[in-house]
């Protein structure tokens, strides 16, 4: 089921698909450098109360992204959660 | 920070990583300097210099912490434009770049990066990879021999923390200085960026540490301290346990300065035989500076917590908490630490918005600053909450009155920072485009004891030193225009008291007199000057042999509590700091900003003391 990285729960893993096309580059890019590339696992570790940034493990570093971000990445969920 | 003599060194050696690498920790051991450091990702945000300890000849340059090299926030162009062009001085000889061991992709692109564009300038670049004893600590290993094979670049595992490798280090620099003429072997000089991007990510796979030992005890800790409950409730304790200590852990030493003060007054003064002399050293040198110098203490506890909170990684736990509430006022959760920087000092404060990527919410952050309850209020709110708030505690003494209201007046200047953002965010075109928010969470660990008690002592003597050349020169005038004519013997017939008439009706309808609107018109040097300005003054016309704390002469005065309660809140508000506002015309990039900030928060701080002021005539 393709869905967006916002749209995790704290325990879902994901595998990335891609990026919308609203994404700017930059961002894109950055989140690359974080280690965001599609194919790549991401787990969502928190899904913090009243919207707050969420809190997401990609190889062995933690990142925090909120909403703007985190809503333009296409992930797929790992069959583990399906 | 400068290291530089009147010897030229002969060369330059760049340090430069990612950010939260240990790269500050680093160049202190290197350089035997005190950088400032902390378990938050762009610490640095300006460039250090200093000399290499080992070898002496050597400038070491740090750099601020950079996620790669095509930039994105204002810190970063700052790292990367000095980066470039520090390749193209003749006297940079090699690089050294930094990597957290523990999160080697991370840094594996950036250093990819640093790599090819050293080659391509014909620098030497050799890789330390930091943290090792992290590794070490959780039987994790990296391969460093494969590494360094691959990236054709020295690879030394070091620990900046233990000073484990630091010996290495110095050993290769003294290798690469000798070894002739530079070749480009690792055939990076024409990749671009996404062919760097796939290396880095392939390399982390095939050499770092395997296992994710840490990455489970970060995420224990942050199911406490991000949960939706007890991260709220444990941020609100935090935060109100800081303000506590403020008063509870400094009262100790504050008295112990304030009975070391009294003490050497009484042996020293009656024995100054020029009267003179002595009405100088009773009332400038003791009753002034000498009030100055009892709160030295707080700022130190309060940048020892500050500097606990930022060492064991949960400041950045702290941004993410704040940020859906600071985004409401237009601000951002990276603003929160900037603006809890700005309460131990408003310039470092300042300094750390650069690490705010959008350019409408560092705007924005620079308006909150200046309203952050900075610790040159710290002596000002001591003095009035004392003077006017009983002693006693509640709840079997968790919650002492002094403390309750100590986080009153923080929490009322931080409210007017926030309210003051939100709505000049509202009000304002939108110049800018907004930035999403995205931050690494540093890994948890145990704050270093040594570098804490040395940033917080640096920081209490930077307090005294930059404050107390400006209290003393006022203190001097002050004492000067209030004895004389008359000799001390009616202060309200002497210069200053004639100057106090003039400012008089400006603090009239705040029910203040003109020894306090003589006070508050020198605080606007440095707020701190208050304290130092009302001393003397009371010092000259109470002309005591005993020294008398100030606090006493404050409630004896006909001071009421609305006037002390419009006092305070007209400090909370008020921008009284020349340093502040060159600091912020620099940064910003805009004089008139600041001018208008200064005019602004005038106004503000006036109107809401006035405003205090009545409603306290009424209730009362």
């Amino acid at each position: 089921m393709n869905r967006t990285l916002w749209s995790l729960n704290a325990g879902d893993r994901c595998e990335i698909l891609g990026y919308d096309d609203a994404l700017a580059d930059k961002y894109r890019i950055r989140l690359m450098e974080f280690g965001f590339h599609p194919g790549e696992s991401v787990a969502c570790l928190q899904s913090p109360a009243f919207g707050a940034p969420k809190v997401y493990r990609v190889s062995n570093t933690i990142f925090s992204l909120d909403d703007e971000l985190a809503s333009h990445v296409r992930v797929r969920l790992s069959a583990a959660n399906e | 920070m400068s290291g530089s003599g009147s010897v030229r060194p002969m060369s330059k050696i760049i340090l430069i990583g990612s950010p939260n690498s240990g790269k500050s920790l680093l160049f202190n051991r290197l350089t035997g300097l005190a950088q400032k450091v902390a378990n938050f990702p762009g610490i640095t945000v300006d460039v250090g210099v200093g000399r290499l300890q080992a070898l002496p000849g050597t400038e070491l340059i740090d750099f601020p912490g950079t996620y790669s090299l095509q930039a994105i926030s204002a810190e970063e162009k700052v790292a990367v434009e000095y980066f470039e062009s520090a390749l193209d001085d003749l006297q940079v000889e090699q690089v050294l770049c930094v990597i957290d061991a523990t999160r080697l992709e991370k840094s594996l692109y950036f250093t990819l990066q640093v790599i090819r564009d050293c080659e391509r300038h014909g620098k030497r670049v050799t890789v330390l990879a930091n943290m090792i004893d992290v590794l070490d600590a959780h039987n994790l290993s990296l391969d460093v021999e494969a590494l360094a094979a691959a990236l054709h670049t020295p690879v030394l595992p070091i620990s900046a923390r233990s000073g484990k490798g630091i010996e290495a280090v110095t050993r290769q620099i003294e290798k690469n200085r000798v070894a002739g003429a530079f070749v480009p072997r690792s055939h990076l000089i024409d990749s671009p960026d996404e062919i760097l991007r796939g290396t880095a990510h392939q390399l982390a796979r095939r050499y770092g540490p395997k296992g994710d030992v840490l990455v489970k005890t970060q995420t224990r800790l942050d199911s406490f301290f991000l949960h939706s409950f007890t991260g709220g409730m444990s941020f609100f304790v935090i935060m109100y346990l800081l303000f506590q200590s403020i008063f509870t852990w400094a009262a100790p030493a504050m008295d112990a300065v304030e009975w070391v003060l009294g003490t050497l007054a009484d042996a020293l003064i009656p024995h100054i035989g020029n009267q003179l002399a002595k009405d100088f050293t009773a009332d400038a040198l003791f009753s002034g500076i000498g009030a100055f110098l009892v709160f030295i203490p707080q700022i130190f506890v309060l940048t020892f917590i500050i500097g606990l909170l930022e060492d064991s990684g949960y400041m950045a736990r702290a941004a993410l908490i704040c940020h859906k509430p600071l985004r409401l006022f237009g601000l951002t959760g990276k603003s929160f630490i900037p603006m809890l920087s700005g309460v131990a000092c408003a310039i470092p404060g300042i300094y750390a918005a650069r690490a705010i990527d959008s350019p409408r919410k560092r705007l924005l952050t620079y308006m909150a600053i200046p309203l952050m309850p900075c610790s040159a209020r710290l002596p000002v709110y001591t003095l009035l909450i004392a003077a006017f708030i009983p002693s006693g505690t509640a709840l079997g003494g968790l919650v002492g009155w002094q403390g309750l209201a100590m986080f009153g007046i923080y929490f009322f200047g931080m409210l007017c920072g926030l309210l003051v953002t939100g709505l000049v965010s509202r009000l304002s075109e939108d110049h800018f485009t907004d930035l999403p928010f995205v931050l690494e969470l540093p890994p948890y660990r145990v704050p270093g004891l040594q570098p804490l008690l040395r940033n917080s002592w640096n920081r209490a003597k930077h307090f005294v030193t930059k404050a107390g050349k400006i209290i003393f020169t006022v203190t001097l005038v002050v004492w000067f225009l209030g004895y004389f004519p008359n000799y001390g013997a009616d202060l309200g017939a002497s210069w200053l008291g004639q100057i106090g008439r003039v400012v008089e009706p400006l603090f009239a309808p705040l029910g203040l007199d003109w020894r306090y609107g003589v006070a508050i018109f020198t605080s606007f040097l440095a707020r701190e000057v208050f304290v130092g300005t009302l001393g003397t003054i009371f010092g000259i016309e109470g002309a005591e042999e005993n020294m008398v704390p100030l606090v006493q002469h404050i409630q004896s005065s006909d001071m009421t509590i609305g006037s002390g309660l419009a006092l305070l809140v007209f400090f909370a508000i008020a921008l009284q700091c020349v340093s502040t506002l060159a600091i912020l015309s620099k940064e910003s990039d805009s004089t008139s900003l600041s001018l208008k900030m200064f005019g602004a928060y005038f106004l503000l701080a006036y109107g809401c003391a006035f405003a205090v002021y009545q409603l306290a005539a009424v209730l009362t």
